[in-house]
């Protein structure tokens, strides 16, 4: 009758060792090997290895068609061309000052799209009243195409900072207050259950337990909804700027430099997809639990 | 002497009678009480109303002769699914049982944290999160911080459902033994009827819903006290598993 740990795995082991006697031959016999059977794992280090190697494909072709003169320049710089351009445009016209106002416009509206949206959209699922009250208005909100606001924003708020950051946020809340909303909805009944039943209150089991259940998830959405704000950046950039890379494209455009577009462009999808992979990296990290053994 | 009693209790959701005739049961201090009933008849419904976690529609439970109110520690629960935080370490789960008590100071509450893991049989998997210990490892999981938290009642709904069958008889063992040890009063909820006759001082047998005790059997007069894996495979087990079927059948009624 002593209390000690069970040999795990060995019991089962035993039991099903004289019913799995599956032959070789017994395989599916179409099944296919390598990389391209369905939900096959990749062996380690190869998600790196092929997503660096296709990208430097796509772009060696691009380049080589650029250069065997099959497209216009002026419609379709080869890669070399933006970088260059880039490089130029880093040293002669401030891009990475640009780029920095730019970040600054997107993280503060995020930030306080974040800060709204969690505790919203926590009340939303907490209470069915707040929910019942405000989904309607979120919904509705959330449907209107951005552009659409652009009159409105400037009627409102002129032609400054605070035009660009309510588009921004305008976006980017709507969205998340719903997904923060279905975050703190999926966290299981129990959770809370096992909370009030060692003794804590409301408050604590939706601080200590909720907040905690629903944080990967949250993180994950607010990752995602980050990437929204750069889409609309460039909106509210076109619309009334005079720094940031929106400002940079459309200004270029005007006199048609595409490579300068271009390397607008590139420069928005080379911070977006550093900060995107910062990102996962971190929810790897703080998130470690989640893998299992 | 009577721990927990059920008062001429009913229950109903909306249109649905969970419990429509009047439900009464004492449950014995330090008495290992076991519903066992077919699926949907009002198991975990009535185990939920002792928690606090629901209210009866009409009459009354009592604990200790007052009348259960919300939730507390004396009253823990071990559920099926979801029964541990993932995101705390086996230790950390355990301690979150004493997490909101202020009668202990923090070196105390380290020190029964580890005195449940080592009961638990989990000392060694204190740093493991719950993603890589073993389903009855995470149960295990859920006693200790049901103990730690300090219930004297615990209420268990279906916690092994899950587990494979040797898994399930090693901590049914277990649990017994430790209900024993400690002292504690238990309901648990089965639908298992092996698992029923092996850990119960009692078995409930509910009709299928709404429920109604169909008959109760007084396993410890049969069995006594201690349980022992041996016992199983014993002519004693073996009869009082017939009449039980016999009377899980009778209660089934006509579905079958
Ligand atoms: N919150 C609720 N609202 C409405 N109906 C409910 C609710 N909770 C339970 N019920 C219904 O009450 C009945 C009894 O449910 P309960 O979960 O108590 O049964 P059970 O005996 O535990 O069944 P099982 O063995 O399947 O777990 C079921 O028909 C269920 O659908
Ligand atoms: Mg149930």
């Amino acid at each position: 009758m002593s209390l000690v740990a069970e040999a795990e795995g060995g019991t089962s082991d035993v039991a099903g060792s004289s019913v799995q006697t599956t032959a070789p031959s017994a395989r599916r016999p179409t099944a296919r090997r390598g990389p391209f059977r369905l939900r096959a794992p990749l062996p380690r280090g190869w998600d790196a290895a092929v997503a660096v190697g296709a990208s430097l494909a796509i772009l060696a072709v691009w380049e080589i068609v650029a250069r065997l003169g099959l497209t216009t320049p002026l419609f379709f710089p080869a890669p070399s061309t933006i970088l260059s351009t880039m490089a130029r445009m880093i040293s002669d016209q401030n891009l990475l000052w640009h780029a920095w106002v730019s970040t600054l416009r997107v993280w503060g509206a995020f930030l306080l799209a974040a800060v709204m949206a969690i505790p919203i959209g926590v009340a939303m699922s907490g209470y069915r009243v707040v929910g019942a009250a405000l989904e309607p208005a979120v919904d509705f909100i959330r449907y209107l195409p951005v552009p659409a606001l652009v009159p409105l924003a400037i009627i409102w708020f002129g032609v400054g900072e605070e035009t660009k950051i309510f588009l921004l946020w305008l976006g980017t809340f709507f969205q998340l207050v719903l997904l923060v909303a279905d975050d703190m909805r999926r966290v299981p009944n129990e959770y809370f259950e096992i909370a009030y039943t060692v003794g804590a209150n409301e408050r604590q089991a939706l601080k200590d337990v909720a907040f905690r259940a629903m944080l990967p998830s949250l993180v994950d959405n607010l990752r995602i909804s980050l990437g929204w704000c750069w889409t609309y950046l460039i909106i509210a950039e076109i619309v009334a700027a005079d720094s940031g890379l929106g400002f940079v494209i459309w200004a270029a455009r005007r006199y048609m430099k595409t490579p300068e577009v271009m390397a607008g462009v590139v420069l928005i999808g080379v911070i977006g997809l550093a900060t995107d992979q910062l990102l996962r990296l971190l929810h790897r990290r703080a998130f470690r639990y989640l893998r299992g053994a | 002497m009577v721990h927990l009693q059920f008062d001429r209790v009913t229950k109903r959701f909306g249109d649905v009678p969970v419990v429509e005739t009047p439900f009464d049961l004492s449950v014995r201090r330090h008495e290992f009480v076991v519903f066992l009933g077919p699926s949907g008849c009002g198991k975990t419904t009535l185990m939920r109303m002792v928690g606090g976690l629901d209210a009866p529609t009409t009459g009354e439970i009592r604990l200790e002769g007052e009348p259960v109110g919300p939730p507390d520690r004396r009253r823990g629960m071990v559920f099926q699914s979801y029964s541990s935080f993932p995101w705390l370490t086996v230790a950390e789960n355990v301690a979150f049982g004493m997490k909101y008590r202020t009668d202990l100071t923090e070196t105390e509450k380290a020190v029964r944290a580890e005195q449940y893991l080592d009961l638990v049989g989990l000392y060694e998997f204190s740093d493991h999160y719950p993603n890589q210990v073993s389903g009855g490892m995470r149960q295990r999981i859920a006693i200790a911080r049901t103990l730690a938290a300090g219930a004297d009642v615990l209420l268990m709904d279906e916690p092994f459902g899950a587990l494979d069958a040797l898994r399930r008889e090693q901590l049914q063992t277990e649990l017994r033994a430790i209900q024993r040890r400690d002292a504690k009063t238990v309901v648990f909820v089965t639908h298992d009827v092996e698992e029923a006759l092996f850990v119960a001082d009692r078995v409930v047998v509910f009709s299928k819903r709404p429920a109604r005790i169909v008959t109760q059997i007084d396993v410890r007069s049969r069995l006594g006290d201690e349980r022992t894996i041996e016992m199983r495979d014993g002519d004693d087990f073996f009869a009082l598993r017939r009449e039980t079927i016999g009377a899980v059948r009778a209660a089934a009624g006509d579905e079958l």
